[in-house]
């Protein structure tokens, strides 16, 4: 059994394809989300929103990180810590998070 | 300084400029009309002038110059100070020859050979005498001239550059004179020869002193002329004789002899002519200086002429007066050699005046000798059967007239050798023989002495020559010596063959003589005083003569002795004939054999020994009484008279004469007097005065200091006559005094008539004394330095020490051993100082009896001033109190170890305690005890505390050891250093050793109070152990009957028996899982203590558990228990505490039946006190309805619960233990619950433990999160909602919570991926804990994770490194049966 999480692909109103993320991502379903995201490779960028992702681990990191080129990404406030000490940030780009993140130390 | 304004300033303008170099000489050179010299003006002069001025005035060195056909002079500022003296600056200016006309005929010729030549002169210390000081002044200089030049090289004038040397000149002359002055290496001579010596040195200095007078006073007022040097004898300046009255005489004699120093004019008269000395013209003053002596008026004066060329300044003075210290002092010395001679000179002629007086004297005696002698012999060979009586005097007159011709004969041969007229006759014998045949006619003598007589003379080789009869006495008076001064061992004569020479030696083994008496041992007439000897007898000219005798023979001899150990005299004569006088030489066999010489010697020997081969020198003859005792006045017994005399005749002599009326006791010295009569005080005392080892005036000094023997009255005798003697001896305290001789007569009426008025005086002596002898009580009295000087026979009794030993000084025999028992030796210094110092007082003190053993006394002591003397004395008296002082210390003893034993809680203490116990009763270093339990090796227990079996010392260990062979409570003293014994311990066999420290005895009565103890310190530990069992039973019970033994996490609980044996109480705590997540909380408290107590409170929470499980509410509960209470004997008054807490939300539903009020910290460091739902305790009211309150703890908060033995202390309110266990509970919020509980029971426990018992319940809210899952990823997300629903229960911010969410998330991952990668389902936990500031996790698996690999897993490192991002501190720990991770993150608000 897998955690639960749910994968919607759809299109800005420009074009742009955007991949919706609802759920947790850990180890178990990152698996998934990398499918998913293989399947709607294209030529041009894909926006990943994971701004209903409550939880987002380092197995899910690394899914996004080995699509980091073609990717943007849609993040919300709680996950700013893991995407920014990941350094992800820096090689994506994220929209739905101040720019300095919010790390403990 | 500035060149413009000088040349202003200078009165010919420019022309001064020259001179403007100097401010001090330029000024007046500029003053000069050099128009007037042939110079001129100096704006004419050339510029080698100007430029020699200018370095000539520049110059600090003393410099003059000449310049032109005058040799105009200049000179400087230094040469004007150290030469010109008055000359300037009349010499400015001036041609060098008027300057310096005085010098010329010295200086010109140079000045023109420089002039000449242009080669400069150079000369060192050149005498010149210069008129600078208004006098021809003898002066040094060392100078040189060098040429100047004009512009066109010519020579034209000089430089002189100068440095005076006068000062040095003159004091290396006048140093010289004082040096050779004090340099008379020789011994001191005669006054004129010193004399000579003095004025030799003197007129070596014909400068300084160009005539010197040496006058010495003569003690008429007159001054004689004593020495002189530089002036002819009979100069009328120089009387031979200068009375101190002649006004008009030379020198002023009178004033010198008064110590004052003269300077005399000299002109005039006595003056004309006077010797001129090293000078042109003589003195014009001459300085008189005294010879002064030291403490005295002076020997004399010195007048030294003056040097007229130079000043009387403070050197000249200061060395005129030591050149006269010089000869003072040498006429001082002079003068004490002399009077030295003088007395040496003296003192040899009164020697030799003592030797002719004797000489005459003896001669004189030996006429009358001869007369006793010859008819003695006559009437000894007529009266062979006469009375008995009348043959033993007639025997006293022919030995003693053998004595004293003896005497005379040695005094006669003594004044023939003085005067050269001992007419010697050696001849050639066998020494050997000779020496063997002497040696023993003392055989017999020796051995009636009891000393081992060794004869051991090998025949020599060769003869040698002697005069046999002077080698007689030499060998008798040595072996008589040597009798005379050796009580045991032996006496030896050898004969040996050493360096040429025959060597005698006389060897003993006596008394020896002092070293310092050494040197003087040969000398005439010198006696070793106080040397103990068989007899005093004796004229000190025994060793002279053997000396003089030996030295006759061309031969030597010593003495070598040890004090105490023998004396050693050795004799070497040569061999052969060459060093003796041809003219007295005569054939062997010439001479007769042994003479009569032996004789005297042998009888007198003989005397000295007492018969039958007793001991001489301390030996009392017993009492010699008559046949019967007539009756002494008054009827009882008859009076008892001691007689001292070294001389056995004259002992013999008193005794016929006193026997007949008085008891009588005879002794040979004033020392066996004196402990006769302190052993038994006689009624008299009859004493020689001259004797060995105590004499008669010591003796009486001795008997006097004595109280016992103050009062018994001496008669002295003495063959010394003359009112002195008498004097000296009644002085020294003695009652009579009678010169030797003396009528029988007289000397029975004077005994007689001193006995009866002692009688009478000291009638009321004698009361006293049978006053004090009849006391029960020991009596002693002091004098005031605390030396016992009287005792009882009661005294004697109980210390041992008997009156013969009186006095006894401090430190007194009795006191005890310092180094043996430093603490009893320290009791009786203290009572012996307030004793001395106060002399009143009482005290108990341990004294050592004569025997040895320890007695405790009981001294009372009081001063009394003594009214014969006035001095004070304290008497006191003596109690034997060791029988109480033991039972006193037995009782004390007991008291103290049952006290120790009986306060102990278990065996342990009680054993501890008693081992102090014991270490106080005896002081001991250190007590130790084993216990053979049965262990590897027994187990220890010491006071003072301490170590273990292996630290004790391997002797310790043995004797421990050892012990256990003994039978139970048999004491074992080891006289050395303690005692030890055995007694059961309910675990075994005890034994137990007492070190004491130092060499103290262990007693006997110590040995019977330690077998007591020991057997109480059994009983003790035994009943001791029977608490324990109880205790220890109570206690099981309490705790079995207490909460739950495995608590919900989030609580912790503690309880504490109170201290007391037994003191387990009705304290409870109860913790009860409800339906849901609801909790029920108990803290009770039961009135009364023991096992009743503890029966209520186990059922009371049955009760009160078994109602919250009927889901009662907390105030239904405690009703329902108010009920209940009533019904149990022993419940009623119980207090309660009762809540129901949901640890879900943290609400808390409670109600408290008299309980005090539960402790809730929150996280910010507040507290609050839970004191709602109150109401009365148990059964108190019982149909009442109770209160409930509610709280909702905040997360992280701490509640707790307790019983009032946590905060109730004497004398202090409830709330200050309340506030005491907030703060601790406040201060430990951080900590994890566990520790919490530990930390506040610490804190607040008293110092000696509770007195109350305790129950104590802690919760933290919310209770640690623990989930367990399997390793499958699918439990990721099931576990990450338990801990994200914990995480809000713990009311953090959504941040935080996310971070730690991660980083769990990523622990449990890689336990999943890494730990658990073979064998899927295995378990991992994950534990959450919260405390009031931190959050701490931890994630177990049971498996190992591999090293970090990054490049082959790039998203497993990047787990490891969220993780450590996320959390504050993350750990890491593999271990064999898995790994965890530890994470801790602060939480912030």
């Amino acid at each position: 059994m897998t955690t639960p999480l749910t994968l919607v692909a759809s299109e800005r109103p420009d074009g742009t394809p955007v991949l919706a993320v609802t759920g947790e991502i850990d180890m178990s379903n990152a698996g998934t989300l990398d499918a998913a995201l293989a399947r709607s490779a294209g030529d041009g960028s894909l926006v990943v929103d994971l701004s209903a992702v409550d939880y987002l681990d380092s197995a899910g990191l690394t899914v996004l990180f080995s699509h980091a080129p073609r990717i943007r990404l849609v993040a919300n406030p709680l996950l700013a810590p893991v995407l920014t000490i990941s350094g992800l940030t820096e090689v994506t780009e994220v929209e739905g998070i101040a720019p300095d993140g919010t790390a403990p130390r | 300084m500035t060149r413009c304004d000088g040349a202003e300033r200078g009165p010919a303008g420019g022309e001064a400029e020259v001179f403007a170099v100097d401010d001090e000489v330029g000024p007046d050179l500029a003053a000069v009309d050099w128009r007037a010299t042939p110079l001129g003006p100096p704006a004419g002069w050339p510029q080698s002038l100007r430029t020699a001025v200018s370095i000539l005035l520049s110059s600090r060195f003393p410099m003059w110059m000449a310049w032109g056909p005058q040799l105009t002079f200049f000179c400087n500022a230094a040469y004007r100070r150290d030469t010109l003296g008055r000359k300037y600056p009349w010499a400015l200016g001036r041609p060098a020859g008027e300057v310096w006309a005085e010098i010329w005929d010295d200086i010109g010729p140079r000045i023109d050979a420089v002039l000449a030549t242009g080669k400069a002169t150079w000369d060192e210390g050149l005498l010149l005498f210069l008129e600078r000081a208004g006098y021809p002044e003898e002066t040094y200089h060392t100078f040189s001239y060098s040429p100047l030049r004009d512009d066109a090289g010519a020579v034209v004038g000089m430089l002189c550059v100068v440095s005076e040397d006068t000062e040095r000149v003159i004091g290396e002359r006048r140093m010289a004179t004082l040096r050779d002055l004090g340099s008379d290496p020789s011994v001191v001579r005669t006054e004129q020869e010193m004399l000579a010596f003095a004025c030799r040195q003197l007129g070596g200095n014909p400068h300084d002193l160009p005539f010197t007078l040496t006058y010495l006073f003569d003690g008429d007022d007159r001054a004689r002329l004593a020495g002189a040097t530089g002036i002819p004898a009979g100069h009328p300046a120089a009387p031979a004789v200068l009375p101190f009255g002649d006004t008009g005489g030379a020198w002023p004699a009178a004033e010198l002899a008064r110590g004052e120093s003269a300077l005399v004019a000299l002109d005039g008269a006595p003056f004309t002519g006077l010797p001129s000395g090293a000078w042109a013209e003589p003195p014009a003053q001459a300085l008189v200086v005294p010879l002064l002596q030291q403490g005295s008026a002076p020997y004399g004066f010195l007048v030294a002429g003056l040097n007229r060329y130079r000043p009387l300044d403070d050197g000249y003075r200061a060395f005129i007066e030591l050149a006269a210290g010089h000869v003072a002092t040498g006429v001082a010395s002079a003068r004490s050699y002399q009077a030295q001679q003088r007395r040496a000179e003296e003192l040899a002629e009164l020697d030799r005046a003592k030797t002719v007086f004797f000489s005459n004297i003896s001669h004189e005696f030996r006429t009358p000798l001869t007369l006793i002698m010859g008819p003695v012999q006559e009437l000894r060979g007529r009266l062979q059967e006469a009375d008995p009586q009348v043959r033993e005097e007639l025997e006293v007159v022919h030995r003693n007239a053998l004595r004293l011709g003896k005497l005379v004969n040695t005094l006669l041969d003594f004044s023939r050798i003085e005067a050269g007229r001992m007419q010697a006759r050696y001849e050639p014998v066998d020494l050997a023989a000779v020496t063997t045949e002497l040696a023993s006619v003392f055989r017999s003598a020796m051995d009636r002495a009891g000393l081992a007589f060794e004869v051991d003379c090998p025949p020599l080789a060769e003869p040698v020559y002697i005069d046999r009869s002077m080698w007689e006495k030499v060998v008798l008076n040595l072996l008589s010596n040597a009798l005379k001064f050796t009580f045991d061992g032996s006496v030896g004569v050898r004969l040996r063959t050493e360096d040429g020479h025959a060597v005698v030696t006389v060897a003993d083994t006596g008394i020896g003589v002092p070293t310092g008496e050494l040197p003087r041992l040969f000398e005439r007439f010198h006696r070793i005083e106080s040397a103990r000897s068989r007899s005093n007898e004796g004229s000190g000219i025994g060793l002279a003569l053997v000396k003089e005798l030996v030295g006759l023979h061309g031969g030597t001899i010593t003495a070598d002795s040890v004090e105490g150990e023998g004396t050693t005299f050795t004799i070497r004569l040569p061999f052969g004939s060459a060093h003796l006088p041809a003219d007295s030489l005569i054939p062997a066999g010439s001479a007769e054999a042994v003479s009569a010489t032996a004789d005297p010697f042998v009888e007198e020997t003989l005397r000295w020994i007492p018969g039958d081969g007793a001991d001489a020198g301390r030996a009392v003859t017993p009492d010699v009484p008559a046949a019967a005792h007539p009756a002494a006045p008054g009827g009882g017994a008859p009076p008892r008279v001691l007689i001292a005399d070294d001389n056995a005749d004259m002992r013999d002599y008193l005794a016929r004469l006193l026997r007949q009326t008085y008891r009588v006791t005879v002794v040979d010295d004033g020392q066996a007097a004196l402990e006769a009569a302190r052993a038994d005080p006689p009624d008299m005392v009859v004493s020689d005065v001259m004797m060995p080892r105590l004499d008669g005036l010591q003796l009486v000094a001795a008997l006097r200091a004595d109280p016992r023997t103050a009062s018994v009255p001496v008669l002295l005798l003495s063959a010394r006559a003359g009112q002195e003697a008498s004097i000296e001896g009644l002085e020294a305290g003695a009652d009579d005094y009678l010169v030797k001789p003396f009528s029988a007569a007289e000397l029975l009426a004077r005994v007689r008539a001193n006995v009866e008025l002692a009688r009478m005086r000291n009638h009321h002596t004698r009361w006293r004394n049978a006053m004090i002898e009849s006391l029960q009580e020991a009596f002693f009295a002091t004098d005031e330095n605390g030396a016992v000087v009287e005792i009882n026979s009661a005294f004697t009794d109980i210390l041992g020490y008997g009156p013969e030993g009186l006095p006894y000084t401090p430190l007194h025999p009795w006191w005890p051993d310092e180094r043996e028992d430093p603490q009893a030796h320290a009791m009786v210094a203290a009572a012996f100082s307030q004793l001395v110092s106060e002399g009143r007082g009482s005290c108990v003190i341990p004294v050592t009896h004569r025997d040895g053993h320890q007695v405790w006394i009981a001294v009372t002591f009081n001063d009394v001033t003594d009214p014969d003397t006035g001095r004070r004395r304290v008497v006191g008296t003596v109690r034997d109190v060791t029988a109480e002082h033991y039972l006193v210390q037995r009782e004390s003893a007991l008291a103290a170890l049952s006290m120790r034993v009986s306060r102990a809680d278990n065996v342990t203490d009680a054993l501890s305690g008693a081992l102090e116990a014991l270490q106080e009763v005896w002081r001991a270093r250190r007590v130790t005890a084993a216990l053979w339990n049965g262990g590897a090796s027994p187990e220890l227990v010491c006071a003072p505390a301490g170590g273990g079996w292996q630290d004790l010392p391997e002797q310790v260990r043995e004797k421990l050891s050892a012990l256990r062979e003994q039978p139970p409570l048999r004491p074992v003293a080891d006289r050395a250093d303690g005692a030890g014994v055995t007694l059961e311990h309910p675990q075994g066999l005890l034994t137990l050793w007492i070190d004491l420290g130092q060499n103290r005895p262990f007693t006997t009565e110590d040995q019977t109070l330690l077998a007591l103890l020991a057997g109480h310190l059994g009983q003790g530990l035994n009943r001791a152990h029977q608490l324990d069992q109880q205790r220890e039973a109570a206690v099981a019970l309490q705790r079995a009957i207490l909460g739950p033994s495995r608590l919900p996490d989030g609580f912790a609980v503690r309880y504490e028996p109170a201290t007391r044996p037994l003191e387990v109480g009705g304290d409870w705590y109860d913790i009860v899982p409800l339906a849901g997540e609801r909790i029920g909380i108990v803290v009770g408290d039961c009135v009364g203590r023991g096992l009743e107590a503890a029966a209520v409170m186990g059922q009371l929470r049955s009760a009160c558990r078994a109602l919250l499980l009927q889901e009662a509410g907390p105030a239904q509960v405690l009703g329902a228990l108010d009920r209940f209470a009533a019904l149990v004997p022993g419940a009623r008054c119980t207090t309660v505490f009762c809540g129901v807490l949901d640890t879900a939300t943290g609400d808390l539903v409670y109600s408290s039946a008299g309980h005090p009020p539960g402790i809730l910290a929150h996280p910010d460091g507040t507290t609050q006190l839970l004191e709602g739902g109150r109401s009365t305790p148990l059964a108190v009211r019982p149909d009442h309805s109770r209160p409930e309150a509610r709280c909702t703890m905040p997360a992280r908060s701490t509640l707790l619960l307790y019983t009032d033995g946590l905060v109730e202390r004497r004398r202090r309110p409830l709330t200050a233990g309340i506030d005491q266990a907030s703060a601790a509970v406040q201060d430990g919020r951080a900590a994890p619950i566990e520790d919490l509980a530990t930390h506040v029971m610490a804190r607040l426990a008293p110092d000696g433990g509770f007195n109350d018992d305790v129950a104590l319940l802690l919760y933290r809210q919310p209770a640690p999160l623990e989930v367990a899952f399997p390793a499958e990823s699918s439990q990721l997300a099931p576990v990450r909602t338990a801990l994200r629903d914990w995480l809000s229960r713990c009311e953090l911010n959504p941040s935080l919570i996310q971070n730690v969410l991660v980083a769990a998330g990523e622990a449990c991952a890689n336990a999943i991926e890494h730990g658990h990668r073979h064998s899927p389902g295995r378990t991992i936990r994950l534990r959450a804990v919260a405390t009031a500031g931190d959050l701490h996790l931890t994630v177990a698996d049971t498996g190992r994770w591999k090293p970090p690999q990054p490049e082959a897993n790039p998203h497993r490192g990047r787990g490891v490194a969220l993780m450590r991002a996320l959390m504050h501190e993350v750990t890491i720990e593999p271990g064999a049966s898995g790994t965890t991770v530890d994470m801790h993150a602060r939480i912030t608000r």
